[in-house]
């Protein structure tokens, strides 16, 4: 899931200076399962700005909605009734959501409630981790399906470096060197011969080095 | 007398771009060199223009001071994050180089190694304000530094190009003189007038900007660059004066020369010439002038 995580309500607060009508928007996927940006969160945050906003005197109304998804122009379609009656709009879906949002009504101000940090996965209630950098070229058949990019801190892809020790990582204790967990990985399954084989350097245009990135897939094109 | 002295006494100062080698063969860069330090004042030295692997702008930099030359060293946002971009600042000016143009760079995949990972960990008035930092002794985390350079610092501008507001680039410029940059570069310049709507809108006018002479090689070249080089525009006479030239190349020496002379009769403190690989025909270019 993409995981995301609540920004400051005082960083959103100035952004909404003059309104007198706000639209606190969610999303029900990856921001709900992690608990940044679903229908609890938007009752969260819509709650604590009207408090806000009643300690300051101001009267402003604080709607409240949370799409199927933020990223799918058919359920952003579903605000086009109501979305003229808000001045403004905080989008606690990821980056793409917000952005969509913002596309799908250009004239309407959305600021995010959220900051947008990887894709990961939980690893028990309360902690996400990085797992994947949507890098465009994926390397796991070769790595034991433990990513060297998302997880070395350098991005090698041929062995550890000089800094992994015990099985951990230079940047510290608490982060596992990638390379240890993919040689354990690969010598559970037997395959330590994959560990001798050079990858070749990386081909980053896949990644961004090629500018904003596109999928196109003409035989599912409308 | 500097680069920056001959500017700040209003001498008119002729820039040639020389290109580091793409191996390690420095002896045709600095021949050419040689052959053209009486008639121009600085060299300026891409970083990997392009995209295009080759000797750092650095080395290249350091080679013609030793031999006496003023480089002007591209400083580029492309390759190299904060900590390679302060350190080598630190080389270039214990080396001598005290001249640098910052640019942000082509993203690589315009370039021969297409697959590679740009940086781009500071924009280049990012840049500016850490070269700044750097001349009061402090590096961008903060630090004192143990002894400070000092350099002559100037930027690009797309003033001129076809397709981008005048406004925006006047105050873009306004934006990177605070910065720090003293003078700002041009894309290749076919038609002065079309700097004039930055002229104009400029405190100091014509005195900041440094607009480029672009030698074209051929007919096909002029014609590409109208058709697929959005910020270069040729105007149709010139492509026209091209297809009527018996000698194409002597054609395009000419057009090169004139379009010196008009800006610098225009007031222009300096004008840079690009050969982009022809560097060989830049002595025929300067003594015409």
């Amino acid at each position: 899931m993409i995981v995301a995580e609540r920004k400051p309500i005082e960083e959103i607060l100035p952004w909404l200076e003059g309104a007198r009508s706000v639209l606190v928007l969610g999303c029900n996927e990856c921001v709900t399962v992690c608990e940044a940006g679903g229908k609890k969160e938007v009752g969260m945050l819509a709650s604590a700005l009207r408090l806000l906003f009643a300690k300051e005197g101001r009267e402003v109304n604080v709607g409240e909605r949370t799409l199927e998804r933020q990223c799918d122009p058919e359920y952003l379609d579903e605000l086009r009734d109501t979305i003229d009656a808000y001045d403004a709009v905080v989008s606690l879906a990821c980056g793409v959501g917000i952005q969509f949002t913002a596309e799908r009504y250009p004239s309407k101000p959305v600021y995010p409630g959220v900051n947008t940090c990887f894709m990961g996965a939980a690893l028990e209630r309360g902690v996400w981790a990085e797992r994947c950098q949507g890098c465009g070229q994926c390397l796991l058949a070769l790595t034991g399906a433990v990513c060297p990019v998302a997880r070395c801190a350098k991005r090698l892809l041929n062995g550890p470096c000089g800094g992994s020790s015990a099985g951990k990582c230079e940047l510290g204790p608490e982060v596992d060197c990638a390379w240890q967990l993919i040689i354990d990985r690969l010598k559970a399954l037997g395959r330590m011969e994959d560990y001798e084989r050079l990858i070749p350097v990386k081909d980053w245009s896949k990644d961004r080095a090629g500018g904003p990135r596109k999928v196109v897939r003409e035989d599912v094109r409308s | 007398m500097s680069l920056k002295e001959k500017l700040a006494a209003g001498e008119f100062v002729l820039l040639a771009e020389l290109e580091p080698p793409k191996g390690v063969h420095v002896a045709p860069m600095l021949d050419h060199a040689r052959r053209l330090k009486e008639r121009v004042e600085a060299f300026l030295v891409p970083e990997m223009h392009q995209a295009v692997m080759r000797m750092s702008a650095l080395g290249a930099a350091f080679l013609l001071r030793q031999e006496g030359m003023e480089p002007v060293m591209q400083v580029c946002c492309r390759d190299r994050n904060r900590l390679a971009l302060q350190g080598d600042l630190l080389a270039a000016f214990a080396c001598g180089i005290e001249n640098l143009l910052v640019v942000s760079g082509e993203d690589p995949s315009l370039g021969d190694h297409h697959r590679a990972r740009a940086v781009y960990d500071l924009s280049a008035l990012e840049l500016l304000e850490a070269i700044g930092g750097l001349e009061r002794g402090r590096d961008l985390a903060g630090v004192d530094l143990e002894g400070a350079p000092r350099f002559f610092t100037g930027a690009t501008t797309q003033a001129g190009s076809p397709g981008r507001s005048a406004e925006l680039e006047a105050e873009d410029i306004a934006q990177r003189m605070r910065a720090g940059a003293r003078f700002f570069l041009t894309p290749p310049i076919f038609d002065p007038e079309l700097l004039e709507p930055v002229v104009r809108r400029l405190d100091q006018g014509r005195q900041a900007l440094v607009p480029t002479v672009l030698l074209l090689k051929s007919l096909g070249m002029a014609r590409y660059i109208e058709r697929n080089v959005p910020h270069i525009r040729i105007p149709p006479e010139t492509i026209e004066r091209l297809q009527r030239a018996p000698d194409k190349v002597r054609e395009c020496v000419q057009i090169a020369v004139e379009g010196i002379r008009a800006l610098r009769s225009r007031g222009y403190p300096a004008v840079a010439v690009a050969t982009l690989g022809w560097e060989d025909k830049l002595p025929e270019i300067v003594e015409a002038l």
